[in-house]
Formats: C-alpha cells, structure tokens, sequence
C-alpha cells in the first residue's frame, strides 16, 4: 500500500511537469499577453516597460526556467492582470465550484442508482423504458439550453428560486460556504440540477448495464434460490458487484465538474473557478492557465488514487500494488 | 378584578414597540440602495494596474479625477478647483481643500504628485503619455508641465484618479488594489470576487453625499441570465441588454431601455504600402484612391445596421464622433460617398481593376459586437465589385498582437477606436501621423498612411495651447482624411441598458455607469 501511494506520487510529480509544459507551449500561440493589459495605442517605450514589469522580456526558456524554480520554492506565480498570486485567486473560487459539483454529483448518484438497479433488474417493463429513454434526454439535452430553461420556468415565469448568483455565505475555517444557509440553497438548487443531470443520465446507464450483466449470474440465482429478500438480492448481491465501473466513472464525472464546469457557472453567475480559467484564457493570463490546469492534473490524480482504493473496499479480490 | 391601570401600560408599551416597529423601518426604506448587474467582475480596483469596462466603473466611485468627464462628454472641474496656464506648456492646477480620503487623509498636492509618479511606472504609463513633469507648488497647488503646447491636457486628466500617498505606501501594491481608499463619493465595503462589490455612500463626499447609500454590483456574465435577473428583481438595472430581449423588456412596463450611440467606432484600416502582405499584385492596388472610394460605395453601412445590427448601430459619419474635437460639423462619409454599386465598380475600372483583386481582411470574432457577421457582409459586399475579401479571423487574445504595427501580416483591418477624452487630437495622432518619423506618433497607423499635410495640422494641432486653434487645424486634417480615405469608418455600436422604471438613469457616453448621478424614485 505505501509502496502504491509513493508510486502514485512520482507519477504525479511526472503529469504535472508534462503539463506545465505543454501549458507553457501552448500559450506561446495565444498572442502576446502584454496587449491584452496595457491600452492598444501604448508607444514602444511604454510596452517595453509593461513586459519588464509582467517579466515578460525575457525568452520563453527561461520564463520557464524562473516559473519551474519558483513553484519548487512553493511561488505558483503571479497573475498578469489581476496582480495577485495566481493560486490565491484559484483556491479563492475553488469552494464555490467544489461545493455546487459536490451537491450535483449527491443528487445524481441518489436517484441514479436505485432507477439504475430498477431498469437492469426489470429491463422488459414499461417503467425502465421510460427510465431509459428519460436518460437519453439526460445525454443529449446541452447543459447550456436546461440552464436557461431551469432559469426561465423557476426564475421568470414562477418566481420560487433566484436566478443567479450564490446567496448568503458564511464563513467556516476560512472558507466562504453557502450551504449552510437557506438562501444559499435556494441558490445553489438550479445550477446543481443542471449539472447533475448529464452524470444523473450516465451513471443510470452505466449502473443499469451493470446490473444487467450481474443479474444473470448464476450467484444471483442461488440467492434467489435461498431464499434471500428481493431487496437484499438487488442491493448486496447484484449493485454491490455492478458498481466497480459506477465508481469509475463517478471520479472521472467529479473530476471533470470540479475543473470545468465552466458553462453552468457562467450561466448562474456562479462565483466559482471554471470561469476564471476561460476569462484567463481569453486574456492570455498564462500564470493562472497554468496552475489551473496543473491543480485540474492534480484532482484527477487524487480522484483515481481514491477510485482506486475504493475498488479493493468493493471488491475484496483486488489490491493494489 | 382586571387591572385597569396595567391593561392601560400594557396598551402605551405596545403602541410604544409599534412605533419604535416603524420608525426602524421606515429609517430601511429612507436608505435606498440599487443593485446593478454588470457584464463582468471588476479585475482591478487599482487604478493604474488596468483599465477594463468594469474596473473603470469602479474606479470612478471609490476615486476622484482632478478633472471630471461629464456624462455629455463635458469637462468640469473635480478635485482640482480651477486650473490656468501660465505659459504655453505650463498649468497649474488648485486642489479643493479639505477633501477627505475614506482613511480620514486629507487630499494634499503630494497625492497628487505621489499618483503621477506611480502611474509612470505602472502599465497605464501611457495615460500621462502628455505629462512631462510635475511638482508641488503648495500643499493645495500642482504644476504639471507638458512636453510640448497640449491644449487638451484637462481631458487627459479626467483619466487618472488620485491616490492616497500615506495609505498605498503603508498597504502595497496588493492591498492598495483589493482594499482601495480614495476620496470618492462611494467607499468598498466588501468585494466577493465574482459574485458581488458593494460600496456604501460616502457620507463626506466634497460635493455631497451620494442618493443612493448602498451599491450593490453583481457580475452576470451570461446575457440572458441578466435579463432573467432583472426580470426577477434581483438586479435594478443591467448593463449590455442582449439585443434579442429588448422587445422582451420593452413591453413590460415595469421596465424601461435606454440606449446611447457608444464612442466604439469600428474601421477599417486599408494598407496604403506600395506592397501589399496578402495581395499577390506587384502593386498595391488600394494605393490608388479611387479603389478606397470605390470601395466606401460598395459597403452598404444601413443594410449592416439593418440586418446585422437589428437597427442597433449608428452609421459613422468620420472618424470621432460630433461632441469631439476635429469634428467637422455636416462632413458624413454616408453624403461624400453613399452607397452605390455602380459608381464603384464604374471607379474600379477607372481605377485599372475592373476584374478586381484577392485581399485577406483580418477581424476578431469575440471583440465587437457580430463582428464575424460584419465581416461575412463585407466579403459579399465587395464581391459585388470583384474584390475577393478572404477572411482571417481569430480570437482578441492573438489578433492585438497580429496587427500591431509594423502590421506585416496585415492589408485590411476590421477593428474599433473609441477615444473617451472627446479630444479627436489623440486618435489622429497614433492613427494617422506617418510611422517611425516622431516618439510616440503613428505607432497604430495600421496601414502606414502617410500625408506630409495631415502630419503638419497635427503638429501644429499639438503645438498651440489653445483648444479652438487645436479644434481648427485638427478639422482641416479631417477634410483631408475624408478625401484620402486611410481608412473606412463604418458605424458606432449601439450601447444599452434595461432598468426598472423607478431608476432614474441617462447612459454616459463613456459607458462608465456612475450611481452618484443615479437615483432611484420611491
């Protein structure tokens, strides 16, 4: 096990070097950052002032060179045009993202699964088709378009939930959370649901396939035969062996919303990080990009160390090596 | 026995709780308080480390300028009581006394010096571009010198907000930008990033304190969801109405819109080098000005507002609009040169090119407003006249950089000049003067237009001190420009606003929404 978890953490250390350069690179196509902060009819004098300022005039080697000794010295960089260090300005947005995917990834999973378990265990009746085409719509339906219509019937036509922004915070351990207060989730019910229902309609599928599969098992039938409840058989006997590929693609739904959720939050208004990483990328705001995407490597790699985990509590024949 | 004396007590402390009941909420509905949605999150509160829409906005109510821009696009006075000259490149500027930072400071003429200084060092170096040196008279006297006559320098000035020394020596740089202190009529209370400022009026405000006690501004980025806020009363009055909901808002008569022509002139920029980048001629043909007139009469400027804009654009008549200097009053492009096919491609043939040429046109497609759109109407536009319009377009972040002079790449350019200062003077200064022949002159002249004459009239423009005389030679560079066509002004966007209707707001010219001069009508 510790010789997993050290595994894991050089192969973490390896992913987010690559990224870095890759970022790196990539943000040497993206037009020079200086225009994108200093007024346009800037004279030569005054740009060559702005690119000494931002440590602009230096080659793209050694920026690189300064970045990568920075961040050994815990220095994530500064941003271009907000100033600030760019970690600070990411874990500063960070709770509001985490906390909106974490209620959509809780009402997702609540009513994915038991409507999974039901459509596998019953696939022929009229019900779990309608599951199963309901899902379809889960799919298909841009995240954009339910948005705006969540927005419009809750919020315009009948006034019951606000249509945008996060409402009343307060603050624990330092961290500005809405989910403590009412206000906070009135707020928070819409951009959640709209982000559920996508990982809802997956993770459906996915649970029902599963169950399907396992329900033909021959175990299932000697449950059955001995007499075990019908409950007991659906949830012990057939989820519990269905879900190895549930919880594979729940950490890489989490992962996927916690680092771009970035068209629910734009549409809600909602204060969280995705939004900044296209504002920065619209502003060539190569620091920020960067620890963004680094940060984005570093919850995926989390994500599946703790999927991985998971397995072995799932599944008592796995262990990892 | 009931006790009459106590039920009697009982009636008095009850009327008393009643009455205490309603004067703390009437003392709620005396404080009034708006809620605005913007487009997008201020990014700075410092003023000299940027200047997007949304910092700008702020800017103006947590700081004063010695010189304030009016709605109208006037000039009056602010912190700076009067000013005089007292020679040609001399001015000297008396500060209001007793004006008080938010900190409790009291504005002194080092404030001033210590603001100038900074901005000469910071990334907005090139708002004091005409300010060459500066010092403390006394503590209520600043003389700020300029290179050369510039009769325009209060304009200049009504852009740069004035600091407090003591307090962004003690705070830093960091601080000074998320906790700003300035001697504006509103003062920060919080700023969640992302989700809302709120400011609350500056009781000792030097002009009086502002109507409103409470401004609240929310960033909603998507348009439609600001609509819907609006719609909702969450927010009073949003910024950038999406075009597609003003019918929408219009007909509820909870709300109103409003609507001004923008300072956003949007041009084209056409290469007057003998050698064209992207025209594969040994001559360039747009050298010769009857293919530049000709194609003025190709582009049909109403269909654009019509189709394109849905009506919500102003065709540009030069190149600053009229409340500016350099405007020459009756002077339209749309009378020298309206719209006509035929007489283009009559030009065009006189011209030698009556089977046109090939040439790439470099625009954006998330920078104004439909731009893609316009540009796919000009392409068509001038195909009519065989000029093959070959589309480049790309994203804000790598176009700035594509077309900067020397524009190398480049033989047309869609892109937008906006000049808030109304001073026309500093548009045809870095756009029109010839490249390379002085610091600080021509260094957007994106199509290298050069003309010995129109160089002179801004010279001599930037030689008097004297705005009429500045005002006179910058028309007669004007009439030339409009006979040369260097470029091809096409029209204004439209600026809009939704509010409820109990807000009583006038769009400012600048864009730059102001609460003090908002009020909201019970």
């Amino acid at each position: 096990m510790l010789g997993y978890t050290i595994k894991r953490l050089l192969q973490m250390v390896l992913v987010l070097f690559v990224v870095s350069i890759i970022v790196f690179l990539m943000m040497s196509f993206t037009g020079d950052p200086v225009f994108m902060v200093i007024p346009i009819d800037s004279t030569q004098a005054e740009i060559e002032q702005a690119r000494r300022l931002l440590g602009l005039d230096q080659s793209l080697f050694s920026q690189y060179w300064i970045f990568l000794s920075n961040l050994l010295q815990g220095d994530f960089g500064r941003s271009y045009v907000f100033r600030q260090p760019a970690m600070d300005l990411i874990l500063e947005r960070l709770p509001a993202t985490i906390e909106m995917v974490l209620v959509a990834m809780a009402f997702a999973t609540v009513i994915a699964i038991p409507l999974g378990v039901y459509a596998g265990a019953n696939p022929n009746r009229t019900a779990s088709r309608g599951i199963m085409a309901g899902s379809l719509f889960g799919i298909s339906l841009p995240g954009f378009w339910v948005g705006m219509m969540l927005i419009y019937f809750f919020s315009v036509r009948h006034p019951l939930l606000p249509s945008s922004g996060r409402g009343e915070t307060i603050e624990i351990l330092g961290l500005r959370l809405s989910i403590f207060t009412a206000d906070g989730w009135s707020h928070i019910l819409l951009p959640a649901v709209t982000l559920a229902l996508a990982t809802l309609a997956i993770i459906l599928r996915i649970t029902r396939a599963g169950m399907m599969e396992v329900m033909r098992q021959d175990y299932i039938r000697f449950a059955r035969a001995k007499g075990a409840s019908r409950t007991h058989i659906l949830f012990a006997h057939g989820l519990k062996n269905a879900l190895i590929p549930v919880v594979t693609i729940f950490g890489l739904q989490l992962g996927d919303l916690i680092a771009f959720a970035t068209i629910t939050e734009t549409i809600f208004a909602w204060p969280g990080t995705g939004k900044l990483l296209i504002d920065s990328i619209y502003r060539g705001d190569r620091p920020v990009i960067v620890v963004y995407l680094m940060l984005t490597a570093f919850i995926f790699v989390v994500i599946n160390f703790l999927v991985d985990i998971v397995y072995t509590v799932i599944d008592p024949r796995i262990t990892v090596k | 026995m009931m006790n009459l004396r106590m039920i009697a007590t009982k009636g008095i402390l009850f009327a008393g709780a009643l009455l205490l009941a309603s004067t703390a909420l009437s003392s709620q509905l005396d404080a009034k308080s708006l809620t605005v949605g913007l487009t997008s999150d201020a990014v700075n509160l410092d003023p000299q480390a940027g200047e997007e829409l949304s910092s700008n906005i702020l800017f103006y109510h947590i700081y004063d300028p010695l010189v304030r821009r009016n709605a109208d696009l006037t000039f009056g006075p602010g912190l700076a009581e009067s000013w005089k000259l007292t020679d040609d490149t001399t001015w000297l500027f008396s500060l209001r006394k007793g004006v008080k930072f938010h900190n409790g400071e009291e504005l002194k003429a080092s404030d001033v010096v210590f603001t100038l200084d900074r901005l000469k060092k910071s990334l907005m170096a090139n708002l004091g571009a005409n300010i060459a040196s500066f010092k403390a008279i006394d503590d209520h006297t600043v003389e700020i010198k300029t290179p050369r006559p510039y009769a325009v320098l209060p304009n200049d000035l009504a852009a740069v907000l004035i600091l407090n020394e003591k307090y962004v020596k003690e705070a830093g740089d960091e601080q000074a930008d998320l906790k700003p202190i300035g001697t504006g009529p509103y003062k920060l209370v919080e700023w969640v990033k992302e989700d809302h400022i709120k400011l609350e009026a500056n009781k000792d405000y030097y002009a009086g304190p502002a109507k409103l006690d409470t401004v609240i501004f929310r960033p909603i980025t998507n348009g439609a969801t600001r609509t819907a806020a609006l719609l909702t009363g969450e927010v009073d009055v949003i910024q950038d109405l999406n075009v597609r909901d003003v019918e929408r808002v219009k007909t509820d008569e909870r709300y109103k819109v409003l609507t001004r022509p923008s300072l956003l002139n949007v041009v084209l920029s056409i290469d007057q080098r003998d050698k064209s980048p992207t025209i594969d001629l040994d001559k360039n043909p747009m050298t010769d000005r009857r293919v530049r007139e000709a194609m003025v009469r190709a582009i049909d400027v109403s269909a654009i507002k019509k189709v394109i804009m849905n009506g919500l654009s102003t065709p540009s008549e030069q190149y600053v609009p009229a409340s500016h200097t350099g405007y020459v009053d009756g002077a339209s492009f749309r009378d020298l040169y309206p719209f006509d096919p035929g007489k283009a491609a009559a030009l065009m043939a006189e011209a030698g090119y009556a089977d046109g040429f090939t040439v790439t046109l470099d625009a954006t497609n998330n920078r104004y407003v439909n731009d893609q759109q316009i540009v796919q109407a000009l392409a068509s536009m001038l195909g009519k006249i065989k000029i093959n319009l070959k589309l480049n377009l790309m994203p804000k972040s790598n176009f700035f950089s594509y077309i900067r002079v020397p524009s190398d790449k480049s033989s047309l350019i869609m892109s937008g000049w906006d000049v808030p200062s109304g001073d026309g003077g500093s548009m045809y200064s870095v756009m029109f003067y010839s490249r390379g022949k002085k610091e600080g002159y021509g260094q957007v002249n994106r199509g290298s237009y050069s003309n010995a004459q129109v160089d002179d009239l801004i010279d001599k423009a930037d030689a008097t001190s004297k705005l009429v005389e500045r005002d006179e030679f910058l028309q007669q560079a004007t009439k030339i420009l409009m006979t040369d066509i260097p470029m091809i002004p096409l029209h204004y966007e439209q600026d809009l606003y939704a509010a409820k209707t109990n807000v009583e707001i006038t769009p400012r010219a600048d864009k730059f929404l102001w609460a003090y001069q908002i009020d909201v009508k019970e």
